[in-house]
């Protein structure tokens, strides 16, 4: 199947799932479904023991991750129907207690950048070569323990570790704009000793090159790659309006029309 | 008598000595390597030991991810930094269940250093963390038994360990038993149940008091706590004292009323420790005085309660 047949089918999942349970970050789960997509489907074998790790640090945007693992058969049939529901494995925000396959349990932001240092480490007593992509939200930057972690991964030059900014310009209730200035994030990361890469975060093309480079160790630094990314992504009334970051049940009309547009979504 | 060691001292030695052993073991510093004496460890493992800089929630971070991976990390710092970052021990070990072992030195009446310094509310906060196990020693022997469990343990635990030096005075064949309390003196009418470095100055001052018949609880294991174990206990008395060099909100006083009244025994409670949160700065001696913990000042409240 193509790699565009896969998004159209996995944004409907997305949507489908929370209009199911009544609710949800939407927003978000599209603007990085590219993103997590190509790193999970075309980097991570999940049959391989010392496979590479995937830390969605933004834990907000599960349903991206949830429909993914769906689309590999890594869930039940019909579990996407139990999203945030009592005795789910599909919470609200994942939970590694119950989703086994999961590498790091997240909600609260700022936390999944030390936790891949960790299995850096890990990796690095075990022999093992694998890698440990990492995705941070743009407004998550905002934490200070993500500034810690990149200070702990530029020190120490930890190449295995892969840093992804879903720069989709807004967060909670505002953009990042109106919120603080998060000017020169290149000379930030750069000072801190990363490598800094920019690219189109819904090209799965420029996505799947820069994760190859990377991970032939083109780069002589620890890499953070900034994808330029669109807030719903996908339906023309969610892209780049916040009132649709986290759901209520959408209006039918709405909904119908979202999966008609989708539908059609290239 | 041997050499007196600090609480401290005897946690940086058992972890040393249990990591010849268990590969798995790790230590992770937070720039106290020293001052939490993990640097035992660090001198004999340097491939296991990581220095993480001043960055609590990064360290805390770094040991669950090791330990996704079967490791056994030991994260020390004070405990009043370390148990101070709540969401990260919360959202990051709890909420993964992560194998990971927090280690919070310089709890109670530390000295001159002051309340900052000082873990005051540490186990109040780390007793409410889901899956966590709580441990506190009161001597060398008891630090040594208790690292021996946890280094087997794949629970996330806390480890509240004092900076006080301490003479050995349990038997020397005490075994740590999880979740059971120890009864180091067997009394009759009033039992002092106390917790970490104050056992030692109630065990001198039940000893003091000669024809007082007074008996003392140590509680190392905070959580779990054998409920049945611990009323067959109590019910041995009909007055109880506790006391802690921790706030009274939430340690172990909080603990044991809760136990007393939820099981609706006789007993006339109790509760010494310390109130409404900080502490001053001062020599130790003094602030055992200042704040009633001293073996003088328990005499006076063991006879008149």
């Amino acid at each position: 199947m193509k790699n565009s047949e896969d998004l159209k089918e996995l944004r409907v999942k997305i949507i489908k799932s929370i209009q199911n349970t009544d609710s949800g970050h939407l927003g978000p789960s599209f603007s990085c479904l590219e993103i997590l997509y190509v790193i999970i489907k075309k980097f991570i074998n999940f049959r391989k023991k010392d496979r590479n790790k995937i830390i969605l640090s933004k834990g907000h945007a599960a349903p991206a991750i949830y429909a993914i693992f769906d689309h590999l058969n890594l869930l039940k049939k019909n579990e996407l129907k139990t999203l945030r529901r009592f005795n789910s494995r599909l919470q609200g925000h994942p939970d590694k207690k119950k989703l086994k396959i999961l590498d790091f349990g997240t909600g609260a932001l700022g936390q999944g950048l030390s936790v891949s240092i960790g299995y850096s480490l890990s990796s690095k007593l075990l022999n093992k070569k694998n890698f440990i992509f990492c995705l941070l939200g743009d407004g998550e930057l905002q934490e200070g323990q993500i500034w810690e972690a990149a200070m702990y991964i530029g020190s120490k030059k930890i190449k295995n570790i892969v840093t992804f900014i879903d720069g989709n310009k807004f967060q909670n209730e505002f953009s990042i704009k109106d919120t603080l200035k998060e000017e020169n994030l290149k000379g930030k990361w750069e000072s801190f000793g990363f490598k800094y890469l920019e690219t189109d975060g819904h090209s799965i093309k420029k996505l799947e090159k820069i994760i190859k480079d990377i991970t032939n160790y083109k780069y002589k630094k620890p890499v953070v790659v900034y994808c330029n990314t669109t807030k719903g992504k996908g339906v023309s009334f969610m892209e780049g309006n916040n009132k649709y970051h986290s759901v209520k049940k959408l209006p039918l009309n709405e909904f119908n029309k979202a999966l008609k547009e989708l539908n059609e979504y290239e | 008598m041997n050499k007196i060691i600090s609480i401290r001292d005897a946690f940086g030695r058992a972890i040393a000595n249990e990591g010849k052993k268990n590969k798995k073991i790790l230590a992770i510093s937070i720039d106290l390597k020293g001052a939490c004496k993990l640097s035992y460890f660090f001198k004999d493992f340097p491939n296991r030991s990581f220095e993480v800089g001043i960055a609590e929630a990064n360290a805390i971070g770094i040991a669950t991810g090791l330990s996704f991976d079967g490791f056994r990390p030991f994260v020390a710092s004070f405990g009043s930094f370390l148990t101070g970052k709540n969401t990260e021990i919360r959202n990051s070990i709890c909420y993964n269940n992560a194998s990971v072992v927090v280690v919070g030195t310089h709890c109670g009446l530390i000295g001159s250093d002051g309340a900052t310094q000082s873990a005051l509310q540490d186990l109040s906060i780390m007793r409410s963390m889901p899956y966590f196990e709580v441990f506190q020693p009161c001597t060398p022997l008891d630090t040594k038994e208790i690292i021996k469990y946890v280094c087997k343990s794949k629970k996330p635990t806390y480890l509240r360990i004092a900076r006080n030096e301490i003479p050995e005075f349990l038997n020397k064949n005490y075994k740590f038993k999880i979740g059971i309390p120890n009864e180091i003196i067997k009394g009759k009418k009033k039992l002092i149940i106390s917790s970490g470095a104050m056992v030692y100055n109630c065990f001198k001052a039940i000893k003091e008091l000669k024809k007082s018949n007074y008996g003392l609880l140590n509680i190392s294991s905070i959580k779990p706590l054998n409920i049945k174990s611990l009323i067959s206990k109590l019910k041995n008395y009909n007055k109880v004292i506790t006391v802690e060099d921790h706030s009274v909100e939430g340690g172990l006083g909080s603990i044991i009323s809760e136990v007393i009244a939820e099981n609706n025994l006789n007993i006339k409670l109790k509760n010494h420790g310390l109130k409404n949160g900080f502490i001053d700065s001062d020599i130790p001696d003094n602030l055992e005085k200042e704040y009633s913990m001293d073996v003088k000042s328990l005499k006076k409240i063991f006879l008149n309660f």
